[in-house]
């Protein structure tokens, strides 16, 4: 009588004795993926069936797939977000966005304030550029309410805007290269930055959520500290910028890695819905500014500014190019402003008529909008924010696939998301 | 249950159309908005940068196509799409503002939604970056878009029962006012699975007395 002596395999063992410790331990058994990364745990298998179409074609894994999860705590994610991502070997199958970790659940909050606090709720939505954030409620809210700002508090909301755009698009710019494993760009961007955020603390009072629009008006006039940082900085911020592209825009290492990465088509970025400069990178002439005309711009010169290519490096230039027209901005705006008071006169309580009011800005990421209802109380009925980044975020899994997964972040970080944005 | 606090207006008020005189700006496209389709004739209507129409749920993407293709209106560009709760036994409203170069205006198209049964079809066959908007309004208001591919939650985890947004959803401050005082809407025992509730309560540690009901 002859027994057959079976070796077993290492991963078997390895498995088996995982479920013993895991059944000791009260745990759940693994899932595992098929084909030969079975001995591997596909951490991202949700433990339920798919509920739609596009969940199972992500979650059902091939032969020689599995799944990777990007985040939450990831720190090129810009934020708490999760992407999974389907691979095989190194190369991208396709991605999953999963988002909310940092929902608030701004909107309900906003419909359950007054007109004038709404505008303390919106600062950290897209937490980069808050003065965007509050112009298009305070656009809202007057069109609403039927009052208009003064002239001069129109020329300084527009010159905080503008400042703004300015640190948001040099962060991007050292952020870009962040991703890719460049560290020297952004300690250049935050030189710039701080400056920018010292002027605007200056003005409003507070650092990074500046809780500066009012409806009707803005919190305060310019005063001296602002104009002489704004002077000092106006001064040197050509050469700044020009330092940060210096080791960028050239760079054999950076070109390489974005050149031909990533590329959108004009025709796809609008499909998906992308605005702002990652859609004018495309070719696509489209500014708020420019389309509908709000606040001051339409007594500004300036031109869409477009690339044609459409790919990672693109995107790049087109932060670099509107940064520098944002600073011309800054010097037409000065230049124009008039003297007068800076908020109107606004009650307390402010009750709008009954009515509904659509307004767009023009944010660093695109186009920012919000649609309020009002009934005649004192918060209003509906309170609609549209962010772009989280309408950018689907074009990820349209641009991954088929490229690397080191490359994902190259991509991801070339639209500029924030989280804050995206999951309001 | 509506808002405890103060009465709210009926839909019939929120909506209600106010006599405006068209301004010269939006005038040519209000003008071939009325050639195009007549039937929308008399919902239409305009704010000083915005014209308005309303439509059946139903008749969405065949109105938006047209929108979008016709080459005199050419609204290319989908700029946002958001649900609206106009109260329980009234309706829901999903808003699409677009966008054209041809026109001075944004066009607002409302599209009616029935509370009870939320159906209407998607928009992603047209634009695709609708489906994010899409996802939003199906986990913040439970409307039901027939025809999109991905209509998962998005915000909210996946074993979450409740609609956030909608006006019958009251915040806790709201809450210690109506008939429902003491119990936290958010964690109402018909929106939660109980059974996770209980797994998820650390051993040891007793039920106190806030958690009943």
């Amino acid at each position: 009588m002859t027994s057959e002596l079976r070796i077993p395999d290492p991963l078997e063992l390895e498995a088996a004795e995982e479920g013993r410790l895991r059944a000791v331990a009260g745990l759940p058994p693994l899932k595992r993926g098929g084909g030969e990364y079975a001995g591997f745990e596909s951490v991202g298998l949700p433990d339920r069936p798919p509920q739609t179409e596009r969940e199972r074609e992500v979650y059902t894994l091939d032969e020689g797939e599995m799944l990777v999860n990007m985040g939450p705590q990831h720190p090129s994610t810009h934020g708490v977000m999760r992407l999974v991502i389907k691979v095989r070997g190194e190369v991208v199958i396709d991605i999953d966005p999963v988002l909310g970790y940092l929902h608030r659940g701004i909107e309900k909050l906003c419909e359950n304030a007054t007109y004038t606090t709404v505008m303390t709720y919106v600062d950290p939505m897209d937490y980069l550029s808050a003065m965007h954030n509050e112009h298009a409620p305070a656009i809202a809210f007057e069109k609403l309410f039927g009052i208009k700002a003064p002239p001069r508090a129109e020329y300084i909301r527009a010159l905080v805007v503008e400042l703004n755009r300015v640190f948001s698009h040099g962060l991007m710019m050292g952020f870009l290269a962040l991703d890719m494993g460049g560290l020297t760009p952004i300690l250049y961007s935050f030189i710039n930055r701080d400056d920018v955020v010292d002027m605007l603390s200056a003005i409003s009072g507070q650092r990074m959520l500046f809780n500066f629009f009012r409806v009707g008006g803005v919190n305060f006039d310019t005063n001296d500290e602002f104009m002489s940082r704004l002077g000092t900085w106006r001064a040197g911020v050509l050469k700044t910028i020009e330092m940060s592209e210096r080791i960028l825009t050239d760079n054999e290492i950076f070109r390489g890695r974005t050149v031909g990465m990533g590329v959108l088509s004009g025709a796809q970025a609008i499909a998906l819905g992308v605005t702002g400069p990652s859609l004018r990178a495309s070719g696509v002439p489209f500014d708020v500014r420019k389309a509908h005309p709000y606040s001051i711009y339409p007594e500004l010169e300036f031109d869409v500014i477009t690339q044609a290519g459409g790919d990672v490096y693109s995107r790049y230039l087109q932060r670099v190019a509107e940064l520098k027209q944002s600073i011309h901005l800054i010097d037409q705006i000065v230049d124009k402003m008039p003297h007068g008071p800076v908020q109107a006169q606004v009650p307390g309580i402010i009750r709008p008529r009954p009515g509904r009011a659509y307004a767009a800005v023009e944010s660093p990421r695109g186009l920012y909008s919000v649609y309020a209802i009002s009934d005649g109380g004192p918060n209003p009925y509906r309170f609609r924010m549209r962010d772009p980044s989280f309408v950018s975020l689907q074009a990820l899994p349209k641009l991954m696939p088929g490229r690397l997964i080191a490359d994902t972040m190259a991509v991801m970080a070339s639209f500029d998301p924030v989280m804050g944005g995206v999951d309001k | 249950m509506a808002d405890v606090r103060r009465p709210r207006p009926t839909a019939e008020q929120l909506g209600r159309r106010r006599t405006l005189s068209a301004p010269a700006k939006a005038g040519a496209l209000v003008r071939l908005l009325l050639d195009r389709f007549p039937g929308l004739a008399s919902t239409i209507w305009t704010d000083d940068d915005t014209v308005e129409v309303q439509i059946d749920g139903a008749g969405n993407v065949a109105l938006l196509g047209d929108l979008r293709d016709d080459p005199e209106l050419h609204f290319w560009f989908l700029a946002d799409a958001a649900a609206v709760d106009y109260g329980v036994g009234e309706r829901f409203e999903v808003v699409y503002h677009l966008y054209s170069d041809l026109h001075p205006a944004w066009l607002r198209v409302r599209a009616r939604v029935d509370r009870a049964d939320p159906h209407i079809p998607t928009i992603t066959g047209l634009w695709e970056g609708a489906n994010f908007h899409e996802r939003e309004m199906y986990d913040m208001m439970g409307i039901l878009f027939d025809g999109n591919r991905d209509l998962r939650r998005i915000f909210m985890s996946p074993d979450y029962r409740s609609f956030p947004q909608r006006r019958d959803f009251l915040l806790p401050d709201d809450a210690a006012d109506s008939q429902a005082a003491g119990v936290n809407p958010l964690e109402r025992p018909e929106t939660w699975d109980l059974t996770r509730l209980e797994e998820s309560r650390a051993p040891g540690v007793m039920a106190g007395a806030g958690d009943e009901p």
